[in-house]
């Protein structure tokens, strides 16, 4: 694609999910791009900006704190970074078109994905002339947990701790060529007092990485590619910034021709369960030797003072919707560089 | 090093081991942990394995180098080289050497690994010319095309060319079969 027709691309696209948001009432916002504090999560490494600060990972807790000051339903594309991300769907910046509806469930914001996709093939559809990829023409709901209890058949609920489920991981790891490589550092107080919740962290995000390359993606891939599917019924260790009832995570993942477009929560309000996953996955970089990171104070003020309305929300990864309603190999060739 | 420092022609040490990355992908679900999934080989065996990490490992990068020698003389007891930059000479004990010393011929050009400083491999050039040192003469009459016959050149090594070929003739041998390429004139 040469570059007036990658500029035509974006400029049709980016107009397209605005106009699709926009008709279903949120409102566009732009915060800031170098932070005091980003969201601390596992395997997210956020890129340094000089003075203390950092380059935003993702727009989450700058929109959070407009919801909990009264923003209502809002949406963003922002430039976010992500170090050390480098693959042909991966690269240390990209865009991240991210909204919350408030009051939203679920199921509405992942009728909003459905829009988002269907509306920016349609500008790749009508720009290039015929149908690069195809088309989601419908969409279902899978079951993470009933996905993983099938291909291990491990009785799995989704609330084992660690020491439960690591037979599954140990022959995971033999399936995918993975030694266990223990990272030796000092064990602090803040280590040793989420010790288990830690192991169970780890033993949990593991298995979900080891298992979505071995299983999921190959199922995924296997799928009917007219389909999109919305993976939901997460284990709570891997509930990230989502409410948890009871083993599940309230969140999902929503993939299109194999490849994971975006993840969505039913937001987590709660300021103290907010604060001990914070300070768990602060334990967690602490077991990798990965540098401290501060905490949200001032999102988690917002949090406890204000108070986070009942929303849910999205991020999608906007360079990859575009690479695949292209039908593009990688996120390069559309790259405005 | 940090495992997302990876990258291809890497080389780590694993299990005292000097490995080189020949395939690399990185692949990360959701909000899970990156996978850098890897082919490797071994720069001494040269077995390929495909291993797989995971974000937050550290690895060790391999202490190797490698560097251009030439043959200088030896037999069953070792091999010596000279280093063309400083002179220096080291000798290579033949199980180093491998079947690789029936091509080793008075000035051959060679790369020899080192790993921790140690002499650890050998590498040859893709052929060699060498000279046929003894030969049964060909049948006369014997015209057809794929006939060939057994020729000894000078390091001892016997390679089958065709049947026209004599002593005294100089041919192309490829070091990774043994086998013979062409004639090579003059």
């Amino acid at each position: 694609m040469d570059c007036s027709a990658r500029v035509r691309l974006w400029d049709e696209a980016l107009a397209g999910v605005r106009a699709c948001l926009r008709e279903q009432g949120l409102r566009e916002v732009s915060t800031s791009i170098r932070r005091d504090a980003v969201a601390i999560e596992p395997w997210i490494e956020p890129i340094g900006a000089g003075q203390g600060r950092w380059l935003a990972t993702s727009p989450e807790l700058a929109m959070k704190r407009l919801l909990c000051r009264g923003s209502g339903s809002i949406f963003q594309l922002a430039h976010v970074f992500r170090a050390a991300e480098r693959g042909p769907r991966h690269s240390e910046e990209f865009h991240l078109l991210e909204w919350y509806r408030t009051p939203g469930e679920l199921p509405d914001v992942m009728a909003d994905v459905e829009r988002v996709v269907a509306r920016t093939f349609a500008v790749a559809r009508d720009l290039i002339g015929s149908e690069l990829a195809p088309a989601p023409r419908r969409w279902v709901c899978v079951e993470m947990i009933e996905l993983l209890r099938e291909t291990t058949g491990f009785p799995l609920i989704g609330d084992e701790p660690a020491a439960e489920i690591e037979p599954l991981l140990a022959r995971a790891r033999a399936r995918a060529g993975v030694r266990w490589a223990q990272v030796d550092v000092d064990r602090s107080a803040q280590l040793d007092s989420h010790a288990d919740s830690l192991a169970d962290l780890l033993a949990w995000t593991e298995l979900f990485s080891l298992w979505s390359d071995l299983e999921l993606d190959p199922w995924l891939a296997r799928q009917d590619p007219q389909l999109g599917i919305h993976v939901v019924g997460f284990p709570r260790m891997l509930a990230a910034l989502a409410q948890v009832e009871g083993a599940r995570a309230q969140r999902f993942e929503s993939h299109v021709g194999g490849v994971e477009l975006a993840n969505g929560y039913l937001e987590l309000r709660d300021p103290i369960e907010q604060r001990r996953r914070f300070e768990l996955v602060a334990a967690l970089r602490e077991h990798h030797g990965l540098p401290e990171l501060p905490l949200p104070e001032r999102f988690l003020a917002d949090l406890a003072d204000a108070g986070l309305p009942a929303c849910a929300g999205v991020a999608l990864g906007f360079d990859r919707l575009l690479a695949i309603a292209t039908g593009s190999e990688s996120l390069d060739v559309l790259a405005l560089d | 090093m940090d495992v997302s420092e990876l990258k291809k022609n890497a080389k780590l040490e694993i299990d005292g081991q000097p490995w080189v990355v020949t395939d690399y992908n990185f692949v990360k679900p959701g909000k899970g942990q990156g996978l850098y999934k890897c082919r490797i080989k071994n720069m001494i065996s040269g077995a390929v394995i495909d291993r797989t990490w995971r974000s937050g490992e550290r690895l060790e990068a391999a202490d190797v180098e490698s560097r251009q020698f030439q043959y200088l003389f030896g037999g069953p007891e070792g091999y010596t080289f000279m280093d063309n930059t400083n002179y220096e000479q080291i000798e290579l004990q033949p199980e180093l050497v491998g079947d690789d010393h029936r091509f080793l011929m008075d000035q051959l050009g060679v790369d020899i690994l080192f790993f921790k400083g140690r002499p650890v491999g050998i590498t040859l050039p893709s052929h060699v010319i060498m000279e046929i040192v003894d030969s049964e003469p060909g049948v006369k009459g014997d015209t057809a095309t794929n006939v060939t016959k057994g020729a000894t050149v000078q390091t001892g090594l016997l390679v089958q060319v065709p049947i026209f070929l004599r002593i005294g003739d100089k041919i192309k041998i490829s070091t990774e079969s043994g086998d013979y390429i062409e004639r090579v004139n003059g």
